[in-house]
């Protein structure tokens, strides 16, 4: 998405003091675009080049559209983009609405349990989706689902009421799987920074809760729900999975499984499954344009000022418990709910089948426990997701403070490099990454290592990473830094002193999210690895493609329990990061 | 002259004797050679499916010659595309491939990505024509030395549920189309390739396009790619036909007491042969030679095979592996004309064009 983001009308941090000099800001800010090219540009520049490569595999290039006209004019293809945008947007709105209510709600609020709502939120991003999908298959499922046989004892139900193999099964299963933990964790940072002063005001000014939230809180935010809303909506459309399960036996057909398709046939399609992504690159286009335009309007976000900084919460009253009670009911239903099923499922001998004789057992997690492959897998998943987690926060903040700086002259290639990574599928990024890694000198190094799968997972991190710390240094007035300066602190000593500790919350948002990312990423390192460095998430990969289920349900679970472990590590770090 | 005759014979006699001495010595020092410089190397790579079976043989090799096995595992066309890239950058990490004809046949043999196989065999376990049902090890391409096929199992068609469908009523392939059965079957995607295009194909092959189209169209069959939702809704009887199911899903199932059972083909559909599991094939430049090639003949050998045969249930071309264990309805029967899904020409030609017309006729 380009920038121009705070250019008019505030930010911040932005101003890099005298000290922070012109010269170096520059050094920085060409180092960071020659890096990002490199990182993010040549990949999907070799994609696309490759995309027009008519020749049979194995023979000498030849150039043409044939890839793109047989990609474009395969029937159906239309009507795959056309649902896919359909679900995308459906499931988008919502889910938007309901996480920005949560996030204020947690953050902004007095309700109680606020803390224990977010973490939740993070351990329902992290669960394995596929599982959790099969789970509500076994709730949902017309002819032998739990939910249904439960209806069908209710006086005035004759037939099945629930049907996940329908557009609106697909919709619910995503708001349980993908639909607003992840929206709830990256806004509740940036909602718990904004000052209650604004807020103060407002009310002082006799504007009511909601005349408030709409006037005031939103709008400060609003740089961080639009790209929270654009990530979300291009997750949208490349997601497959979900509708793999669940639309293929209802003849829904998605865009993305289009493209899965020609990545999947022999010999692969790389150049139409690249054309179809293209598609991709003209929805950033379109959002960009409209987010740049928003940012270069006459707003300001600047929310933390040298000015005093309170974070009192609103009174809610006993609209509080009311408030408490529709959140735990919704994480009840589309948490609680599937993952007691997949709980359950890793302890059947047969997932979702209670009716055998003895349906319980142990064995899959013993025979996960006592694979020779397991521990491999899970020291190598460590190394990889603290790499990716340590390399993303120091670029990308990086990235994002040289982004919305008004002395950068290239925050619109920079900040439109960061997104490339999420407009190319998945599949096709590993494929070019795995080019781009066999094309340099360190292939030694990188290729088949947990440093190249480490490498390739912060690349794909860029867009979320990025934009949230972007949102971050948005809230930062810029007196904070001149302050420093005036002091005499050098700029380093500022970023260390004053910006870090004000990030903080951000920093350790990421980095968690970059963590369990990089534990369950399956399509960035399936083309990466190698037998010493498979991490844990090819492992559930190969579970599930040999229909050991349950197996994968244990080290699905397993794996939401690394990630909260660490989660709650973090959580302090970044805590006592603010505090001091 | 009679004494002269049994002196030619001697001299036969003892010529063959040397001979062979020779020949034994000679595959034996080659051996010995190839296991000492196999073990320097100390591993060997080898893609392949994810088969929690290789978890057995990379054991099982280690301990008999003291060389690892690392196991790249993943789709046969993904893993294609690897080497394919790698080998466009000079790079070469893999050693051996045990994969589908489809991937074996048009991407890695047709892009000259291997190195013959025959020359490496030289265990006389392996070489020896008495060992094999075919009276050779079966080389399957054009040339008869890249790519060996040591599978040949009788194909399953299809699973039903016998509390849901008699046995009497799927006497022929035509009773597939009784009314009676619309939206009562279940079957992995056809137009993508893996074994729903297989089966399509052969259906195509032997029943003609109409009977195709009423199957795949009329009859409404619920698609999926998610295998383990085949046995599901085949042991709970949503779906009580089902094309697809994985034969060690079902045999699961059987034993938890569903009452499942296998038609192999119909009066007016003779059965087939499938080459499942793999194919075994040398990859050129390859990194570990000697230890690639320990591997190749110990992998053909009744030991390295008997494991992967118990393991998938499939009946090996060898013929010392003990079969006890399969269906008798599984180990192809000598007379029978079976329509072999894995030959060449039709992997090479016609299958892809079957599945392109389905597509198509499906209007996807």
């Amino acid at each position: 998405m380009a920038s121009g983001s705070a250019k008019v009308g505030a930010p911040a941090v932005p101003v890099p003091g005298v000290w922070f000099r012109w010269s170096w800001f520059r050094a920085a800010e060409a180092g960071a675009a020659v890096l990002l090219v490199l990182l993010m540009g040549v990949p999907v520049l070799f994609l696309l080049v490759s995309s027009f490569n008519t020749a049979a595999p194995g023979q000498a290039a030849v150039y043409g559209l044939q890839n793109w006209t047989r990609a474009f004019t395969d029937p159906g293809t239309l009507s795959a983009l056309w649902m896919s945008f359909l679900i995308a947007s459906v499931r988008l709105v919502p889910a938007m609405l309901l996480s920005v209510l949560v996030a204020w709600l947690i953050s902004r609020t007095d309700m109680p349990g606020g803390n224990t709502l977010e973490f939740l939120c993070w351990m329902a991003y992290f669960v394995p989706d596929f599982p959790l999908v099969l789970a509500w298959i076994l709730l949902l499922d017309p002819n032998f689902g739990f939910l249904n046989t439960l209806a069908a004892y209710l006086p005035f139900v004759d037939a099945p009421i629930f049907n996940p193999y329908s557009f609106w099964g697909i919709i619910w299963v995503h708001t349980s799987t993908n639909g607003i933990w992840f929206k709830v964790m990256l806004l509740t940072p940036v909602f718990r920074r904004l000052g209650a002063a604004l807020e103060e005001a407002a009310r002082v000014s006799g504007a009511d809760t909601w005349t408030t939230l709409r006037r005031v809180t939103f709008p400060v935010l609003s740089p961080m729900i639009l790209a929270i809303a654009a990530l979300s909506f291009i997750r949208g459309l490349e997601s497959f999975n979900t509708e793999l399960l669940l639309g293929l036996p209802a003849g829904i057909y998605v865009y993305a499984t289009r493209i899965y398709d020609y990545t999947r046939s022999e010999p692969p399609g790389y150049g139409e499954a690249t054309a179809l992504g293209s598609v991709f690159l003209a929805v950033l286009a379109v959002l960009a344009f409209y987010y740049q335009k928003y940012l270069r309007g006459k707003r300001k976000f600047t929310v933390v000022t040298g000015q005093g900084y309170s974070t009192s919460r609103v009174q809610l009253g006993k609209w509080r418990y009311v408030a408490l009670g529709g959140c735990v009911l919704y994480f009840a239903v589309m948490m609680v709910l599937p993952l007691a099923f997949l709980v359950i499922g890793s302890f059947m001998r047969r997932y979702g089948f209670f009716s055998i004789k003895s349906p319980f057992t142990l064995a899959h997690w013993q025979n996960l426990l006592g694979d020779p492959i397991f521990l491999v897998s899970l020291k190598n998943s460590l190394v990889i997701a603290s790499l990716t987690a340590g390399a993303g926060i120091v670029l990308y903040s990086l990235v994002a403070y040289l982004i919305v700086s008004k002395r950068s002259v290239a925050a619109p290639v920079l900040d439109f490099l960061c997104w490339l990574p999420w407009v190319v599928p998945g599949i096709l990024m590993s494929l070019g990454l795995l080019w781009l890694f066999l094309a340099t000198p360190l292939r030694s190094v990188l290729y088949g290592s947990v440093w190249g799968i480490a490498l390739a997972m912060t690349i794909k991190d860029s867009p979320v990473t990025t934009q949230a710390f972007r949102a971050a240094f948005l809230q930062l007035g810029p007196e904070l830094e001149e302050a420093g300066r005036v002091s005499g602190a050098s700029w380093w000593c500022t970023y260390r002193r004053i910006l870090l500790p004000l990030l903080a919350p951000m920093i350790a948002t990421v980095g968690i999210l970059n963590f369990g990312s990089a534990i369950t990423s399956v399509s960035t390192p399936v083309l990466l690895y190698s037998a010493q460095s498979r991490p844990l998430a090819i492992l559930l990969l190969e579970y599930s493609f040999t229909g050991e289920l349950e197996r994968a349900a244990a080290l699905g679970l397993l794996i939401t329990a690394l990630i909260c472990s660490m989660m709650l590590v973090g959580r302090k770090l970044g805590l006592q990061l603010t505090q001091s | 002259m009679m004494r002269g005759k049994t002196i030619v014979a001697f001299a036969a006699i003892g010529s063959l004797c040397l001979a062979t001495a020779g020949s034994a010595q000679t595959w034996e020092k080659e051996w010995k050679e190839t296991l000492a410089k196999a073990k320097q190397e100390g591993k060997v790579v080898v893609a392949t499916s994810p088969d929690p079976i290789m978890r057995e043989i990379s054991a099982r090799f280690k301990e008999r010659f003291g060389i690892a096995v690392e196991h790249l595992a993943g789709r046969s066309s993904q893993l294609a595309s690897r080497l394919r890239s790698e080998r466009q950058a000079g790079v070469y990490t893999v050693d051996v491939f045990m994969g589908g004809i489809q991937t074996v046949a048009t991407i890695l043999y047709r892009e000259k990505m291997l190195d013959p196989l025959k020359p490496a065999l030289v265990l006389p376990e392996v070489t020896d024509a008495k060992k094999w049902k075919k009276g050779k090890v079966w080389f399957v391409d054009p040339e008869e030395k890249y790519v060996a096929r040591p599978f040949s199992t009788v194909s399953g068609l299809l699973h039903f549920n016998t509390d849901f469908v008699k046995p009497s009523e799927l006497a022929t392939a035509k009773d597939l189309l009784n009314p009676k059965w619309r939206g009562k079957i279940s079957s992995e995607d056809p137009t993508t390739p893996g074994s729903g295009s297989n089966t399509a194909a052969r259906i195509y092959a032997q029943m003609g396009e109409e009977f195709m189209r009423k199957l795949y169209i009329e009859q409404r069959p619920m698609i999926t790619r998610e295998r383990r939702q085949l046995t599901d809704w085949l042991a709970r009887g949503t779906y009580p036909i089902s094309f697809g199911a994985h034969d060690t899903d079902v045999d699961k199932m059987k034993k938890e007491g569903f009452p499942l059972q296998e038609i192999f083909g119909f009066p007016d559909m003779p059965p087939a042969l499938t080459g499942s599991p793999w194919q075994l094939v040398l990859m050129a430049g390859a990194p570990h030679p000697n230890a690639a090639k320990v591997f190749v003949n110990w992998m053909l050998s009744k030991e390295g095979l008997q494991i992967y045969a118990r393991g998938e249930e499939a009946a090996t071309l060898r013929t010392d592996v003990d079969e006890s264990f399969l269906p008798p309805e599984r180990i192809p029967r000598p007379g029978i004309n079976y329509f072999d899904t894995f030959d060449w020409e039709w992997t090479v030609s016609g299958k892809e064009k079957v599945r392109l017309r389905l597509k198509e006729i499906l209007g996807r």
